[in-house]
């Protein structure tokens, strides 16, 4: 059996072109089957070598405090209140850092580090999802 | 009847509303937030206006934009749902000086049943009984203490502008008076803008039952009770008509004082009277001005679609239902699913529901906004559907329900549905001897 190189050429264009995942092609008795995997294609590499400078450039070592759930943040326990803590602040463990807000229920978040705060990293009454760095310290 | 209505809600509720109006012939026009706009209430609607961001102060609770999305669509008329703006007396205000009807009773009726200690003069006054406590507001503490001797220890102080249990505070010995006292002013003016507390009684094992009426100009007509005594943090988990503690004197008796009362105080629409029940005596809470979470039970057992009938008295004025018209059959109970874990503190679970399927079947209702792929955002109140079923008696009432919560499925995000088949099971439901405090007591997990 020979393979027509041609056609498999061909079908490479069109996954490119259209961004598919897989394509067949048959005449008469020959099936001609091309596929790809999208994680592997030209475009996604070039964002992770994007991501990979990008870490690079500004390492970032600090420890962090994360919201232990997918919220509301509020900086302060109520409107008009003074915020929990301010940049520069010495924070003890345990300390309440913010106020995540979920479903009606205010979670307090406490530090889980003795230092100093570096960085409040959101905004008053800005969503937060689980994992988010909330702080760094140093 | 009206041509268009925008309701100003989301969730299940909102989607309650549609449905009624859509029985109607009425146009409809959803309200949502940022997050919201997939969102089930929003898809049944006939026209949508995203009216802000998630946060309920610049959407749902957002006066001017719900004007303005008022304006936008030409709505003749705004159903609130509950919660919300649903008993803001300044909302009905300003919905009722812009020529738009408000679907509930008068602003100023709202305003006096939303501060606790003129509804309860105003219950007083047309003969209901009242917990035995303050028929002022207590300003010092020198006055606390006098009137927590007279009426005995233990206390509750509760604020006049209060709901959902913040603001209260429970006072067992004189000692623990003072502080308490100043606590629950300081949380009043916190959550209420309103300082003014009242002391009463407190009883320590109650049952929460209450009445539905409905109230046209003509006439006003109740729809029996449901009790609602499986509670957590004062938040009904279980609900279920007719309550299995009364007997016929006293239910009659509860019925008959509070439709006079409702008649009495000239209210238009459907609403809800609170008491609590203890020791064969019953006690005047609170009035709901608006429909509640729990409608369906009622719903179910009368077949009138309470609603619908709200809409038809926002419209004509006048109840076309006579009492002789509401005739309850067996035993209603309903289930309400939330997005929490039971096994965690009740925490709560947001997150996309990637599997779901609802139960359906003889007698088995489900009220809902939920379907496979949506996103339970973590913005909002957790009770995401309501199961509701009916027997012939409380017994198949109970078996329909956890065949129904067996054939529940919610993949993705943790919900009560494992809970309630738990409670249900539990020797104290099934013979009905439970109070409101009994599930914290409880341990199920």
């Amino acid at each position: 059996m020979k393979i027509n190189k041609k056609i498999i050429e061909e079908l490479v264009g069109y996954l490119k072109e259209f961004n598919l995942s897989e394509i067949e092609y048959s005449e008469d008795k020959t099936k001609v089957k091309v596929s790809r995997s999208l994680n592997n294609s030209s475009t996604v590499l070039h964002e992770i070598d994007k991501n990979k400078t990008d870490t690079k450039k500004n390492i970032d070592t600090s420890l962090k405090v994360t919201s232990p759930i997918v919220g509301t943040a509020y900086l302060a326990p109520e409107p008009g209140a003074k915020n929990f803590i301010e940049e520069g602040q010495k924070i003890k463990k345990g300390q309440t850092i913010m106020i995540v807000e979920a479903m009606k229920t205010m979670n307090h978040v406490p530090s889980n580090h003795y230092s100093i705060v570096s960085k409040i990293l959101v905004k008053d009454g800005e969503p937060v999802e689980f994992g988010q760095p909330l702080i760094s310290v140093k | 009847m009206f041509k268009k209505i925008l309701v100003a809600n989301r969730g299940e509720i909102a989607v309650r509303i549609i449905r009624a109006c859509k029985e109607w012939g009425i146009s409809t026009v959803a309200v949502h937030s940022d997050v919201d706009a997939d969102s089930m209430h929003v898809r049944l609607a006939d026209e949508s206006v995203c009216i802000g961001s998630h946060q309920p102060q610049n959407s749902y609770l957002n006066i001017s934009a719900l004007m303005s999305a008022v304006d936008l669509t030409g709505a003749e008329a705004i159903h609130p749902g509950y919660g919300f703006l649903s008993e803001n007396a300044k909302f009905a205000e300003i919905t009722t000086k812009h020529g738009i009807k408000f679907i509930g009773p008068s602003s100023d009726l709202i305003k006096k049943m939303g501060d606790k200690i003129e509804a309860r003069k105003i219950a007083k006054e047309n003969g209901l009984p009242i917990i035995e406590g303050s028929s002022e507001r207590i300003i010092s503490v020198v006055d606390a203490k006098k009137i927590s001797n007279k009426i005995g220890y233990p206390v509750l102080i509760k604020a006049a502008g209060g709901g959902g249990g913040k603001g209260m505070k429970i006072v067992n010995k004189p000692d623990e008076l003072e502080k308490l006292f100043s606590q629950a002013k300081l949380e009043a003016k916190k959550y209420f803008n309103n300082d003014d507390v009242y002391i009463e009684k407190y009883f320590k094992n109650p049952r929460h039952i209450e009445v539905q009426v409905l109230s046209g100009k003509n006439r006003t007509i109740h729809l029996n009770e449901r009790d609602c005594s499986v509670q957590r943090n004062h938040q009904k988990l279980i609900e279920e008509t007719p309550s299995p503690v009364i007997d016929e004197k006293i239910r009659s008796n509860l019925l008959n004082q509070t439709t006079q009362m409702v008649h009495n105080i000239g209210y238009e629409g459907a609403g809800t009277v609170e008491y609590i029940y203890q020791d064969g005596k019953f006690y005047f809470l609170e009035m709901n001005t608006r429909v509640q979470v729990e409608h369906p039970v009622t719903e179910v057992a009368t077949g009138i679609d309470i609603v619908k009938e709200q809409i038809w008295i926002a419209n004509k004025g006048d109840t076309t239902l006579t009492q002789e018209d509401i005739k309850p059959r067996g035993h209603v109970i309903e289930c309400r699913i939330n997005a929490e874990d039971p096994s965690k503190n009740f925490q709560p679970s947001p997150g996309i529901i990637s599997v779901c399927h609802q139960p359906s079947g003889f007698r088995t209702r489900v009220d809902g906004a939920i379907f496979q792929g949506c996103k339970i955002t973590p913005y909002y109140d957790s009770l995401i559907c309501k199961l509701i079923c009916q027997g012939r008696n409380r017994t198949e009432a109970i078996q329909r329900m956890l065949r129904a919560l067996d054939e529940f499925v919610i993949e993705g995000i943790k919900t009560t549905i494992d809970l309630h088949k738990k409670i249900l099971s539990h020797k104290k439901f099934v013979s009905s001897d439970f109070d409101v405090n009994w599930l914290s007591k409880e341990s199920f997990y």
